[in-house]
C-alpha cells in the first residue's frame, strides 16, 4: 500500500523553521559572533572599467586597530573563481571590470575603523572606455572586457527549415522586447563569519546558497584540501538565486583575512554595498519574428536574444541555455531558429535569479502570443489552446513530451477562475474613461531541475534517535523557500510520524556529500527524492526489527500515525519510538543515506537538439488590472495563479511559493529596474529601487493542479521558479486589453504606460554633466538629497 | 555613521540654547526618518552634536485657537491623519499626511521634519502653502514668523539658520463651504514618494462662482509656489470640467516655463495638467471630507 495516502504528504503542515523565525531564535549569518573577531571590509572600484596602476596600502595598514590589509598579490592560491568560466577575481589584480569589483581588503577591530582604513588606501587607476550596451559590446572593435572577446556564449536551436516556414505563412509578426536588470532583494544581505580552524584550514558560517561551489573556491584560494574547509549554512534570510558567486567571493575574502590575522573575521554587507556588488537578473534584448497562418497556426519562429552578462561569466552560460530551450514557449512549431548570446559589459555581472533565463523569454513569447491572437482574430485563450503542447508533442529541441502535459488544463482553470473570456471581450470594447480595465493571460512550460547543464544528484541523511525523533540533513539547502520542510515532511511521511518529530539541519559541507547547487527548483524533486530514499533505508531496518518484535513478517507491516501497524487490520504493534529503541538495543543501523540521481538528459550544442530536461512543469497566470491612462499608473486588482506541481508535498508551502512568485513577478512587470548609466548604478537602496509592497499586491487566488510525475518523490515536481515566471506577461497582456497599447519594455512603469517608451536622460551622465543635472530642479525627487 | 554628542533637551529654551552654543555644527533630530537616511550616505558630513527634540512635549500639540489651527512641529503624520481638529478644519492636510510612507513612518515622521528637510516631494508642504500657513522659528535671540510660501530657497534649503528651531505651524482652519483636495501620484501604493502632487483650496460664493483659489503643485517646481495664473483663471467663474482642464494646462505650462523643456517634460506636461484637473474635480466631489 502506498504509505503516503494516509499520512502527511500534501498536508499544510507548519514550516519546520516557522517557530524560530517568528520568535527570533533563528540565527542568521550576521547574528554569529566570536570573541576577538575582526571586521572585514572591501575597497571597491572607483571606475566601471580601468587598469589598476598602483595600490598603496601603507597608510591604511598603519591605522590603529587595523590588523590586515590585503590585495590580490596576497592570495596564496587561485585568485580566480567561476563555476563555468573561471574569470572572476576575488580581488582585482590588474584591472577592474565593474564598479562592484573589490580591490583591497581590510580587517580591523571595528567596522568603523575598517571603513576609515579603506579611505586611506590609495589606488591609481587608468580609466578604460566603458562598455555598457550589450548590443554595442558585440560590435567588432568594441573595447574588450576580457581578452577572449565580449561574446562569450552562443546557444542555438535549429529545427526544420525556417525559410520554408516563413514561405508557408500568411503573415509575419516581428517585435523587439527588452527587459531590465533585477535585484534579488533578499531581506538579508550577504554575511559570513570565518574562523581559522583548530587543526588548520578554515570554518565559515554564512548566508550561502551553494556551499559546495563556494567551498571549492575557498580551498583553491587558500591552497587547502576540501576537507580543511568547512562551510556551514546559517539560517538564510532569502536568496532567490542571489547568494551564489557574491557569497563565494565574500567567503574567500573573509577566509583570507582570517588566515592573515589568525582571528575570526566577520563580514556583513550594508544594503548599499550589496546592491553595488551583487549580481542581477540578466536584461535581455529579444528579437522575435514569427510566421503564422490565418487560422493561428505558427509556421516559423525566428528568435534572437542578447543577454547582458555584465563583467563576469557567472551563470550566464546556463541561464541563457534555459532561455534557448524554452524560447519558443510551449507552442508547436515545425521550423525554429533560435540564437541566444551572452556578452560581457562593464555592468554588474548577471547570474542566477528565480526563473533563470525564463522570465525574459516568457515576457516576449506571451506578448507575441497575444499579438498573434490579435492578428488571427482569436482570443488569447483560444490561440494558446490551439497551439500549445499536448502529451506526445515534440518541442523545439526535438524532445517528445512523454508525461501528462497539462497546459490546456491550467489555462482553462486560470481563465475560468478570473472570468477571462467574457471580461476580455467587454474590456476590449470599452474605450471611454481615464481608468480602464483589462485582463491578461500567460502560460509556460518549464524544464525541471538542471537538465543538460550537468550532473544532477543529491544526498540526504536520515538519522533516527532512540526516542523516535529524527534528524534529516542534506546537501540541498533551505534558503527560506522551504526545502527543509519539504524534505522533513517527506521523511515524516515515510515513517508515518508527525512533522514535529523531525528536525532539519542546515547544510554543513563537512558532514554531507556535495549535492550540487540548490537551484533550478530542484530542492523538492532532487533533495526530496534523496530524503525519501534515505528514510526508506531506515524504514526497512525498523520494520525488520518490528517484525522480530512481533513475529509478523515485515511485508505485512507498515508505519502510520506514529506506530508500526499490521496492514491487514491496522492494529498497532508498537510505537515508532519503541521500535527505534529496540533497534538501538539490537545494534542495527538507524542512520540511512539516500542518494538520488535524476534521469538522463541529452544535448547537442551544434544543433540545439536533445532531451533537455527529464520532465517539465506547466502553469498559467491570469491578471486583471486597472490602468490610469492619464498617468500610466497600473493597479493589479485580481490575480489567479495555476500550477501543475506534480504533487504538493505541503499545500501551504506551494501556495506560499505561488503568491510570493506573483508578488515578485508583479515587481518585474510594473516597478523594478536596476538602472545603470555607463556602468554606474542609479540606485543604492530600497528608497530608489522599488519593489511591490503589500498594498500593491492583490489577493492571489491559487489553484494547485496535481498530475503526479513518476520522476519525483510521491509524484512531486517543482514550483519555486514557475511561480515567478509568467506574472509579468499576464499583467502586460492585461494592460494591452485595457488600452490597446503593447508594452515591449519592462517594467511597465508610469512613463512607459503613459508614453509608450521610457524617459531617458540624454547623453552619458559624465561628471561634467552631473553637476548641472543635479542642480536642475526636476530630477526625480528623492527623500534624501542627491549625492555629491 | 560617526560618533556625536547627543543632547536631549526637555524644553524649547534648552534646545535653542544647545543650538546656539554649538553654532552651525549641531543638527536637530525629530523623528529621524530623513536624518538617519541622510547619515547613511557615504562621505556625508556628520554633525558634532545632535539635539534630539523628540522629548519636548510642548512641541507636540495640535489645537484650534480662534480661527487658527496651531501645530507643534513634533505632530506626527499619523497624529495629523487621525486628529479631529485637522479632519474637520483642514482635512486636506490629514489626507496628505495619510499618503506618507507607511504606518511606521507616519508614526515617527513629523510635520516639522517634513518641512525642514525641504525635499521637493514633501507631501505636507503643498497643502500647507495652499492653506496659507506660517511657521515660527525660535532661537536664542527670539522668534520670528514667516510665510511658508517664502520659506524655501531651493530644494533641501530653507531660510532658517542652523541655530533656529521650527516651533510652530499656523494656518486658518477652512471655513465651511471651502473646498480642498490633495492628489498624489506615486509609483506604488505605499512607501512611495510623490512623483507629482497637487493641493488645491477653492472657495465658492452662494451663486456657485469661484471666489478664491489656491493651487500648489508638488514635486514639480524647485521651490513650491502657488500657480497664480491658474488661480486667476478660476476666480469669478463657475466650476466646470472645461475650466478645470484649462487650469490644468495653465499650471503645466507654468511649470514647464520655469524648468524649461527637458527629457522628462514629455511625461510631466500632460500629467500635471491631468492631476490639477482631477484635484479641482475632487474638490467638488470628495472635497477631502470637508462639509460643503
Ligand atoms: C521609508 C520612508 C518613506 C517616506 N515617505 C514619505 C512620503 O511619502 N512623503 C513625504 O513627504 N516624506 C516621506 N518620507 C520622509 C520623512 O518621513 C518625512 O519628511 C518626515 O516628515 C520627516 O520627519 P522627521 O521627524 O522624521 O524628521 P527628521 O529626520 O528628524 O528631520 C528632518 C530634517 O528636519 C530637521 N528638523 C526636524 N525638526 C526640526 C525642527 N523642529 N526645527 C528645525 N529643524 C528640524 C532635521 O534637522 C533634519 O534636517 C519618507 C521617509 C522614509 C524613511
Amino acid at each position: 500500500m502506498d504509505p503516503d495516502k494516509q499520512t502527511i504528504i500534501g498536508s499544510p503542515e507548519r514550516r519546520v523553521d516557522a517557530w524560530g523565525k517568528v520568535t527570533g531564535t533563528a540565527k542568521f549569518a550576521a547574528d554569529y559572533s566570536l570573541p576577538h573577531q575582526l571586521y572585514g571590509k572591501v575597497l571597491r572600484s572607483k571606475h566601471p572599467h580601468a587598469r589598476i596602476v598602483s595600490i598603496n596600502t601603507g597608510n591604511a595598514a598603519k591605522l590603529r586597530g587595523v590588523e590586515a590589509v590585503l590585495t590580490a598579490g596576497d592570495i596564496p592560491g587561485s585568485r580566480k573563481f567561476g563555476v563555468v568560466v573561471k574569470n572572476q577575481e576575488i580581488l582585482a589584480g590588474e584591472k577592474v571590470r565593474y564598479l562592484g569589483d573589490g580591490v583591497a581588503l581590510v580587517a580591523a577591530r571595528s567596522a568603523e575603523i575598517a571603513e576609515e582604513a579603506l579611505r586611506l588606501i590609495d589606488v591609481v587607476y587608468e580609466a578604460l572606455p566603458v562598455v555598457s550596451d550589450p548590443e554595442a559590446a558585440m560590435w567588432e572593435g568594441a573595447p574588450r572586457i576580457h581578452p577572449e572577446g565580449n561574446v562569450f556564449v552562443h546557444h542555438k536551436v535549429r529545427k526544420g527549415d525556417i525559410e520554408k516556414g516563413f514561405a508557408e505563412s500568411d503573415f509575419v509578426i516581428q517585435r523587439r522586447f527588452r527587459t531590465q536588470f533585477i535585484e534579488h532583494c533578499a531581506i538579508e544581505t550577504e554575511a559570513v563569519l570565518a574562523e581559522p580552524a583548530e587543526h588548520g584550514g578554515v570554518k565559515i558560517v554564512g548566508s550561502i546558497q551553494n556551499l559546495f561551489s563556494s567551498r571549492r573556491s575557498v580551498a583553491a584560494a587558500l591552497n587547502l584540501d576540501l576537507n580543511q574547509v568547512q562551510l556551514i549554512q546559517a539560517t538564510l534570510g532569502g536568496s532567490f538565486g542571489g547568494k551564489d558567486e557574491v557569497m563565494t567571493s565574500m567567503c574567500c575574502r573573509a577566509a583570507l583575512l582570517a588566515r592573515a590575522t589568525g582571528r575570526p573575521v566577520k563580514m556583513v554587507n550594508t544594503r548599499e554595498e550589496s546592491m553595488l556588488e551583487s549580481y542581477k537578473r540578466h536584461p535581455y534584448a529579444m528579437y522575435y519574428r514569427w510566421g503564422a497562418k490565418n487560422d493561428g497556426t505558427i509556421t516559423a519562429m525566428e528568435i534572437r536574444c542578447i543577454a547582458d552578462g555584465g563583467a563576469y561569466a557567472s551563470m550566464s552560460p546556463f541561464v541563457t541555455w534555459r532561455s534557448v530551450v524554452q524560447a519558443t514557449g510551449p507552442y508547436a512549431c515545425e521550423n525554429v531558429r533560435t540564437d541566444v548570446y551572452a556578452v560581457y559589459t562593464n555592468n554588474n555581472y548577471t547570474g542566477a535569479m528565480r526563473g533563470f533565463g525564463s522570465p525574459q523569454v516568457n515576457f516576449a513569447i506571451e506578448s507575441m502570443m497575444d499579438e498573434l491572437a490579435e492578428r488571427a482574430g482569436m482570443n488569447p485563450l483560444e490561440i494558446r489552446i490551439r497551439n500549445c503542447f499536448r502529451r506526445g508533442s515534440v518541442t523545439a529541441t526535438g524532445q517528445k513530451l512523454d508525461h501528462v502535459v497539462s497546459l490546456q488544463e491550467v489555462l482553462e482553470k486560470a481563465a475560468g477562475e478570473i472570468g477571462f473570456e467574457e471580461k476580455w471581450k467587454r474590456y476590449r470594447a470599452a474605450t471611454e474613461g481615464t481608468h480602464r480595465r483589462g485582463v491578461g493571460l500567460a502560460c509556460s512550460y518549464r524544464g525541471v531541475s538542471l537538465g543538460a547543464e550537468g550532473a544532477d544528484a543529491a544526498e540526504a541523511a536520515v538519522s533516527v534517535q532512540t526516542d523516535g525523533s529524527v534528524i534529516v540533513s542534506s546537501g540541498i539547502t533551505d534558503m527560506g523557500q522551504g526545502a527543509g520542510t519539504q524534505m522533513s515532511q517527506i521523511v515524516a511521511g515515510v515513517f508515518g510520524i508527525p512533522l514535529g518529530r523531525v528536525r532539519f539541519l542546515n547544510t554543513d559541507t563537512s558532514r554531507v556529500a556535495d549535492s550540487g547547487p540548490t537551484v533550478a527548483s530542484r530542492g523538492t524533486i532532487t533533495g526530496g527524492a534523496a530524503a525519501k530514499n534515505a528514510a526508506e533505508v531506515v524504514r526497512a531496518t525498523l520494520l525488520g526489527v518490528a517484525g522480530e518484535m512481533s513475529g509478523i513478517s515485515p511485508r505485512d507491516l507498515e508505519m502510520a500515525e506514529g506506530y508500526v501497524v499490521r496492514t491487514a487490520d491496522r492494529s498497532r504493534l508498537a510505537s515508532f519510538a519503541e521500535v527505534a529503541a529496540e533497534c538501538f538495543e539490537k545494534g542495527r543501523p538507524m542512520h540511512g543515506i539516500g542518494w538520488h540521481r535524476s534521469p538522463k538528459t541529452t544535448w547537442d550544442e551544434a544543433t540545439g537538439q536533445g532531451d533537455a530536461y527529464f520532465t517539465f512543469v506547466y502553469g498559467a497566470n491570469a491578471a486583471e488590472v486597472v490602468v490610469d491612462t492619464e498617468t500610466g499608473k497600473v493597479d493589479v486588482e485580481d490575480f489567479v495563479s495555476v500550477h501543475d506541481v506534480g504533487r504538493a508535498i505541503n499545500r501551504d508551502a506551494v501556495r506560499g511559493q505561488m503568491i510570493g512568485g506573483v508578488a515578485m513577478g508583479l515587481g518585474y512587470g510594473l516597478l523594478e529596474e536596476f538602472v545603470l548609466e555607463e556602468g554606474i548604478p542609479a540606485q543604492h537602496n530600497f528608497d530608489e529601487y522599488l519593489i511591490p509592497t503589500s498594498m500593491d499586491v492583490p489577493p492571489v487566488k491559487t489553484v494547485i493542479v496535481e498530475n503526479e510525475d513518476p520522476a519525483g518523490p510521491f509524484g512531486a515536481k517543482s514550483v519555486g521558479e514557475p511561480a515567478n515566471e509568467i506574472a509579468a506577461p499576464a499583467i502586460v497582456n492585461a494592460i494591452f486589453n485595457a488600452t490597446g497599447k503593447r508594452i515591449t519594455e519592462l517594467p511597465a512603469d508610469l512613463e512607459r504606460v503613459r508614453l509608450g517608451h521610457a524617459l531617458r536622460r540624454p547623453g552619458p551622465r559624465g561628471s561634467a554633466l552631473k553637476e548641472t543635472e543635479q542642480s536642475l530642479p526636476d530630477l526625480s525627487c528623492k527623500i534624501r538629497p542627491a549625492e555629491r | 555613521m560617526k560618533p556625536f554628542t547627543y543632547i536631549a533637551p526637555g524644553s524649547v529654551k534648552e534646545a535653542v540654547a544647545a543650538l546656539h552654543e554649538n553654532g552651525g555644527t549641531a543638527r536637530v533630530l525629530a523623528g529621524g526618518t530623513d536624518l538617519l537616511l541622510e547619515w547613511r550616505r557615504p562621505g556625508v558630513r556628520m554633525p558634532a552634536v545632535v539635539v534630539d527634540i523628540s522629548r519636548i512635549e510642548s512641541l507636540r500639540r495640535i489645537s484650534l485657537e480662534g480661527p487658527d489651527i496651531l501645530l507643534g512641529p513634533l505632530a506626527t503624520h499619523g497624529e495629523l491623519m487621525r486628529s479631529g481638529v485637522i479632519r474637520s478644519g483642514a482635512a486636506i492636510l490629514a489626507s496628505a499626511a495619510s499618503t506618507i510612507g507607511s504606518p511606521q513612518i507616519r508614526n515617527r515622521g513629523t510635520i516639522g521634519g517634513n518641512i525642514m528637510n525641504g525635499a521637493p516631494c514633501a507631501d505636507t508642504v503643498p497643502p500647507l502653502i495652499a492653506l496659507g500657513a506660517t511657521v515660527t522659528l525660535s532661537s536664542a535671540d527670539g522668534t520670528r514668523e514667516c510665510h511658508l510660501s517664502g520659506f524655501f530657497n531651493k530644494p533641501y534649503a530653507t531660510i532658517a539658520t542652523g541655530e533656529e528651531l521650527l516651533t510652530q505651524v499656523r494656518f486658518p482652519a477652512l471655513l465651511p463651504g471651502t473646498k480642498a483636495s490633495f492628489v498624489k501620484l506615486a509609483r506604488r501604493n505605499a512607501l512611495s514618494i510623490s512623483r507629482l502632487s497637487v493641493a488645491a483650496v477653492v472657495s465658492v460664493d452662494d451663486s456657485g462662482l469661484i471666489t478664491d483659489a489656491r493651487i500648489v503643485p508638488g514635486a514639480a517646481h524647485s521651490v513650491w509656489k502657488r500657480t497664480m495664473e491658474a488661480e486667476n483663471l478660476l476666480i469669478g467663474k463657475a466650476p466646470s470640467a472645461t475650466l478645470f482642464a484649462e487650469a490644468g494646462r495653465v499650471v503645466s505650462a507654468v511649470v514647464i516655463k520655469e524648468t524649461g523643456r527637458r527629457w522628462s517634460t514629455e511625461y510631466k506636461e500632460p500629467v500635471i495638467a491631468a492631476l490639477v484637473r482631477r484635484t479641482l474635480e475632487k474638490c467638488f466631489t470628495d472635497n477631502d471630507g470637508h462639509p460643503s
